[in-house]
């Protein structure tokens, strides 16, 4: 039981690509539009594009693709659910009929939407994935928190919010090393985790998640009390190391993503939807 | 000498008023001089941690009253100001590192006491130069030995340039080697840095290596001086539950068996010169 190996959203490959250099509010904007775009894209050919400007970005980065989509594997089966779901509940009137059995039908209109979903599912995966190997978690919080600074006036503590943020991803990994922990014990004691059938495994998997909950609260503890004596008292009156700067590359990113942009909502206004 | 820390008939009770009141601290009087490295020692549940907090108002006196270079910290106004005085550095480097770099975390406190920015690098630079960290400033914590996670979480804590650093078991969950890299640091920030150091732990190894050490039992101090003049008392020692450092036990046995050994002896390196006399 290998948890941390596949956890790939959250981790952090340092390099020295354009796109690693980018300022990281650059980064979120960017990929904010491109998930409201990939969101409102319904045909096939948006998703080619956004496939090729995506491949391009993953390529600049020197990220390894593999690397990229490895945190997929744990939720294939479940999009493999999704998809058989739509295939054969999704109703349209007038499509195609593949296939029919009992009151199962599978549609053309359901291969279309379980498509879409599933397109939809991937590529907003990978894009916050790529977002994190790219982009230290640090850089990452600070251009959050740049970002958000201007929603103090209206009286939302996006400091605060981005220091929870902060500290919920630093204890992913020392969570998932915890889960690990646990799981193995349990093994030792004699529970075989992979045997039975599926609610058999689910029953096994239950005990471990208990003590994994009050170790959370410990430390989340223990890191109140670390952080009071060190002096933090919220946002107001804080300073800080580093502060960020755009520069050409900043440009140079914008004019590729209106670039893209323009010929994705070309594509989107133009192009038959799939569904 | 000058006082630091001052704690006058301090008590303290856990939940007090319902059923399971407990009493953690009774009426405790002690002081931390400063540029003195001290050590608590004292079985488990004897109160250590408990008057650790009071020492930079983490916890508030239930009864009696403590100062900080003669601030209260019942009083709101001055916990900024001893929490700048007093730094603190826990048991589970873990559960108080909280950046995923190294760098950014050591900043941590020093952006919390909202320094200008030139200043603030300064002060990590210097931190990382200080405890030799300089190599793994930009790594995830993550990435580290227990050991070199506890030197972060020192360094944080040196960062703020706190007159005192209070260190509650800083080596429980360390290896033999992060344990005595910790103790290395704790001694040279003393040495050199002239900052006053508190050691909370249950190691007589790291005890030895103190200047003065205090013993606790059910709340309250029961013994107190350097740590020659309390080993000595062997019989209070045994009642606190305390172990003798390995050094004053081989002396011990030494002696039993007729040979002519100093008294007095706690800390290895003694030993060793005694031995090396005795020979010649
Ligand atoms: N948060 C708490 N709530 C209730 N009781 C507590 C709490 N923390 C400590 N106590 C009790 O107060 C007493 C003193 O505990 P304290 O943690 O100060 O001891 P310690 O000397 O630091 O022990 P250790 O060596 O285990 O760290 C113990 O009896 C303990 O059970
Ligand atoms: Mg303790």
């Amino acid at each position: 039981m290998e948890l941390t190996k596949n956890i790939t959203l959250g981790v952090y490959l340092p390099g020295k690509s354009s796109i690693h250099n980018l300022d990281p509010r650059t980064k979120i904007i960017t990929a904010t539009i491109m998930i409201v775009l990939l969101l409102i894209s319904r045909s096939y050919a948006a998703f080619a594009l956004s496939a090729l400007f995506v491949g391009f970005l993953i390529t600049l980065s020197g990220v390894p693709a593999g690397y990229a989509m490895r945190g997929l594997k744990p939720m294939l089966p479940v999009l493999a659910i999704m998809w058989v779901f739509q295939l054969f509940l999704f109703k349209a009137p007038d499509t195609t009929i593949y296939f029919h059995w009992w009151i199962f039908e599978a549609t053309a209109a359901g291969l279309h939407m379980g498509n879409l979903i599933i397109l939809r599912v991937l590529f907003l995966f990978t894009v916050t994935t790529f977002l994190t190997l790219t982009t230290s978690v640090v850089s990452l919080t600070d251009g959050l928190e740049s970002l958000l600074k201007p929603l103090r006036a209206i009286g939302i503590p996006s400091q605060e919010l981005v220091m929870t943020l902060v500290i919920a991803l630093r204890f992913v990994l020392i969570l998932a090393e915890e889960l690990e922990k646990i799981i193995k014990a349990q093994m030792a004691r004699g529970v075989a985790f992979d045997r039975g059938n599926f609610i058999q495994k689910t029953r096994k998997i239950f005990p471990v998640f208990l003590p994994l909950f009050i170790g959370a609260f410990k430390r989340a503890e223990e890191l109140i009390v670390a952080m009071d004596a060190r002096s933090y008292t919220g946002g107001k009156g804080r300073t800080k190391m580093k502060t960020l700067h755009m520069g050409r590359v900043d440009l140079e990113a914008a004019a590729a993503m209106i670039v893209y942009g323009g010929l994705l909502i070309y594509i989107i206004i133009f192009t038959e939807p799939m569904i | 000498m000058h006082k630091l820390i001052e704690t006058n008939g301090l008590t303290y009770y856990y939940r007090k008023g319902t059923r399971d009141e407990v009493k953690a601290l009774d009426s405790v009087n002690m002081a931390v001089y400063k540029g003195e490295m001290l050590s608590i020692t004292g079985q488990n549940g004897s109160g250590k941690s408990t008057l650790a907090r009071h020492f930079n108002a983490l916890l508030k006196p239930g009864q009696g009253s403590i100062l900080i270079k003669g601030l209260s910290t019942a009083n709101k106004d001055s916990i900024s100001e001893i929490r700048k005085i007093i730094g603190m550095v826990f048991q589970n480097p873990d559960n108080q590192l909280v950046s995923s770099i190294v760098e950014e975390d050591i900043a941590f406190g020093p952006e919390n006491l909202g320094l200008p920015q030139a200043e603030i690098i300064d002060r990590v630079d210097w931190a990382l130069e200080t405890l030799n960290l300089e190599d793994l400033r930009r790594e995830p914590p993550h990435n580290l030995s227990e050991g070199q996670k506890q030197q972060v979480a020192i360094a944080g804590v040196l960062a703020m340039k706190p007159e005192c650093i209070v260190l509650d078991e800083p080596t429980a969950h360390l290896d033999p080697r992060g344990r005595r890299e910790v103790m290395e640091s704790a001694i040279r920030l003393n040495r050199e840095e002239g900052i006053t150091i508190v050691l909370l732990t249950h190691f007589m190894s790291e005890v030895v290596h103190c200047d003065r050490m205090l013993v606790m039992e059910g709340g309250a101090i029961k013994m107190e001086g350097s740590p020659e003049k309390v080993f000595r008392q062997s019989a209070e020692i045994k009642s606190a539950g305390l172990d003798f450092p390995v050094a004053s036990q081989v002396a011990e046995g030494l002696r039993r068996e007729g040979f002519k050994i100093k008294p007095d002896i706690v800390r290895t390196e003694e030993l060793i010169d005694c031995l090396c006399q005795l020979k010649s």
